[in-house]
């Protein structure tokens, strides 16, 4: 009770005096988390897809993501150092490995959760693997594969305060100086920026998922053919 | 325009799934391919489109070679359908619908004039429906926007397996008739595949009996009715679960789906409303553990919608049978008095399904033809 007041006026103190450095860091953290996302999505969905043509591959590398994930995230960092050395490259390799799993395995399971008559059908009106792929199973199996991307997004905004830890940038420098010191202003100055980030990279995906869900997209779609309508007619009566 | 020149199918694992297969059909001819399970129907219809390959023998679409031509290519060029519809669950009916023209690359207006015109053709209004999903559809239109699909690019083969399968005896009846309508104007070649001995007897030209991925016997419904081969397509004829039928056979052999379900909580007037929209003139009203509270009137539910009651205050609930012990005879005499639904409960009250006027003639109408082909023969 006793502390609250100076608390606060601390914590204040300090983002009004450090603000373009938490503006710095937290766009530090935003992107290594954007590349570590991108490498994740870059990989993991065609690797998801591959995996439902090779089924026999599946439990390994599916297997091999899961391991990765077990493992804690520090000690992670820690193997790595090893391989990447201290920094960002490092960091961005830990985050991609912990982040892998939601995505192959939802691009997995989503694909194979598309109905085999749907798969068969399209065949059957003549479209290529290709086309099959592209205008039935990934818009079908979507909101899986976004429902994994959401977790890996969190994750990895989340785990990225780590990448300090190995001298990686990010607002994980604000709370491990702010740990190291006994300064909870400081420690609050890089926490809530990152679960700000997080919270809105999470209700971003969601609006998303609710974007791209087909009734949503059905309606779209009959508003705006009511719009050309009433245009179509507006412009005839113009000419009239 | 389809032919089998001595075409079998041994799958990977050895199975003979058709065998030395020959078949000519003609243009414009519906030919149905029926059988018990398993005798290599649904083989003999992926052949035609190469979703299999044949392993021996040769199939020629208007005259040429199917191997010989781009299995992509040809699979635009034919019509597919199949039981589960297979609609695109993420796209809209007109999307659909436009499948194929839109892999042959036509331009928007034309695809747009085209889906018009073929939702009209099925009685289905372009403005209502085009923009559904397959999900807000029943199982009837669900099949009919099925069979548009295939007839989008104007294919001059279709294929159809068990097309109507999955409906119910009145909603199939309903969808042979507009096929065979439809045909008059389509002129299609169709392969058709059913286990429905009544569906095959009414759309075939020429109806394929197939046993074991061989062919038993082929010819038109009359020939296969007063001439059969052998004992096979005699007794696959004459199999006649309906002449098991008398007065006082249980009422179960009639119970139906209704046309309409509504729960208990609802209003009069949102009742009132869907009825009125979709033209019924009755509803059964069934709460979620499936328990039986009535058959809403339209003309009960008016007078309650002026009241702002619920449902169950325009339902009528004397006018009931008991599937435990309700007979034939039992049902056609309380038709006889009201031309309405009957509906069936269990002892336990639950809903079982509804009788009508229109089944129950159905079931007669196909005993009295069914009893004329086997005096025939
Ligand atoms: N992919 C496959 N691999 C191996 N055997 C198969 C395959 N598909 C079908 N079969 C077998 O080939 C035979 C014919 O199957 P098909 O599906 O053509 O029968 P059908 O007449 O369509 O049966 P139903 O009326 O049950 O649909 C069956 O014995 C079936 O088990
Ligand atoms: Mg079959």
């Amino acid at each position: 009770m006793l502390n609250q007041e100076p608390f606060l006026q601390l914590f204040l103190k300090y983002i009004t005096r450090y603000w373009p450095r938490i503006l710095e860091l937290t766009w530090q953290h935003l992107f290594i988390s954007l590349i570590a996302l991108s490498i994740t999505l870059v990989i993991c969905i065609p690797l998801g897809i591959y995996l439902t043509k090779n089924e026999k591959l599946s439990p390994y590398v599916i297997g091999a993501a899961n391991i990765f994930q077990t493992i804690p995230s520090l000690a992670l960092l820690g193997f790595l150092i090893f391989i990447f050395g201290i920094g960002n490259d490092n960091a961005i390799a830990a985050l991609f490995l912990y982040a892998m799993l939601p995505v192959l395995q939802n691009t997995y399971t989503g694909i194979k959760s598309v109905p085999r008559h749907l798969v068969q059908a399209a065949r059957g009106m003549g479209m290529t693997e290709y086309q099959i792929l592209v205008k039935v199973q990934l818009p079908i199996a979507m909101p899986i594969i976004l429902a994994g991307i959401r977790v890996a997004t969190v994750w990895i905004i989340g785990t990225a305060t780590l990448a300090s830890a190995i001298g990686g940038g990010g607002l994980g420098r604000l709370i491990f100086s702010g740990l190291a010191s006994i300064r909870n202003e400081v420690v609050l100055a890089g926490a809530l920026p990152a679960t700000i980030l997080a919270l809105t990279a999470d209700q971003g995906i969601k609006w998303l998922q609710n974007y791209l869900d087909p009734k949503n997209r059905a309606i779209r779609l009959a508003q705006k053919a009511e719009i050309d309508e009433l245009q179509k007619t507006a412009a005839q009566r113009g000419r009239e | 325009m389809v032919l089998f020149e001595d075409v079998s199918k041994v799958y990977e694992d050895g199975t003979r799934a058709v065998d030395h297969l020959n078949l000519e059909i003609a243009k414009g001819e519906i030919a149905v391919l029926i059988g018990p399970s398993g005798c290599g129907k649904t083989t003999t219809l992926k052949m035609v489109n190469r979703l299999e390959n044949c392993t021996e023998g040769t199939i020629k679409v208007e005259g040429k070679d199917i191997t010989k031509v781009n299995p992509v290519k040809l699979r635009r060029n034919i019509g597919y359908v199949i039981q589960e519809t297979a609609l695109m669950p993420h796209l809209s009916v007109a999307e659909n619908i436009a499948t194929v023209p839109k892999l042959l690359g036509w331009k928007k207006s034309k695809i747009q004039k085209r889906v018009d015109e073929l939702l009209e053709l099925a009685g289905l209004d372009p403005a209502k429906y085009r923009y559904r999903l397959p999900d807000q559809l029943s199982g009837g239109q669900k099949q009919r926007i099925g069979v548009l699909r295939a007839l989008a690019a104007d294919p001059d083969v279709v294929l159809m397996d068990e097309p109507f399968g999955a409906l119910d005896p009145i909603a199939r009846e309903k969808l042979q008739n507009e096929l065979l309508q439809l045909q008059k104007t389509v002129k299609k070649t169709i392969i058709f595949v059913t286990h429905d001995m009544d569906e095959a007897l009414r759309i075939a030209d020429k109806i394929v009996l197939m046993r074991r991925g061989r062919i038993e016997q082929v010819g038109s419904p009359e020939e296969l009715q007063q001439n059969p081969a052998n004992d096979f397509v005699r007794d696959f004829i004459g199999e006649d679960r309906l002449s098991q039928i008398f007065p006082d056979t249980s009422v179960e052999v009639v119970v139906q789906d209704p046309r309409i379900k509504v729960s208990p909580k609802m209003t009069a007037a949102d009742v009132l409303d869907i009825m009125e929209d979709e033209g019924h003139e009755t509803a059964q009203i069934v709460d979620s553990y499936g328990k039986w509270h009535g058959m809403a009137l339209l003309w009960l539910l008016k007078r309650a919608a002026k009241q702002n009651e619920k449902v169950t205050k325009g339902a009528k609930k004397d006018r009931r049978l008991y599937i435990e012990d309700g007979t034939l005879r039992d049902a056609a005499e309380m038709l006889a008095d009201q031309d309405l639904p009957i509906p069936v409960i269990d002892e336990n009250g639950l809903f079982r399904g509804v009788v009508t006027h229109a089944g129950v003639a159905r079931l007669t109408i196909s005993r009295l033809t069914r009893y004329r082909g086997k005096e025939g023969k």
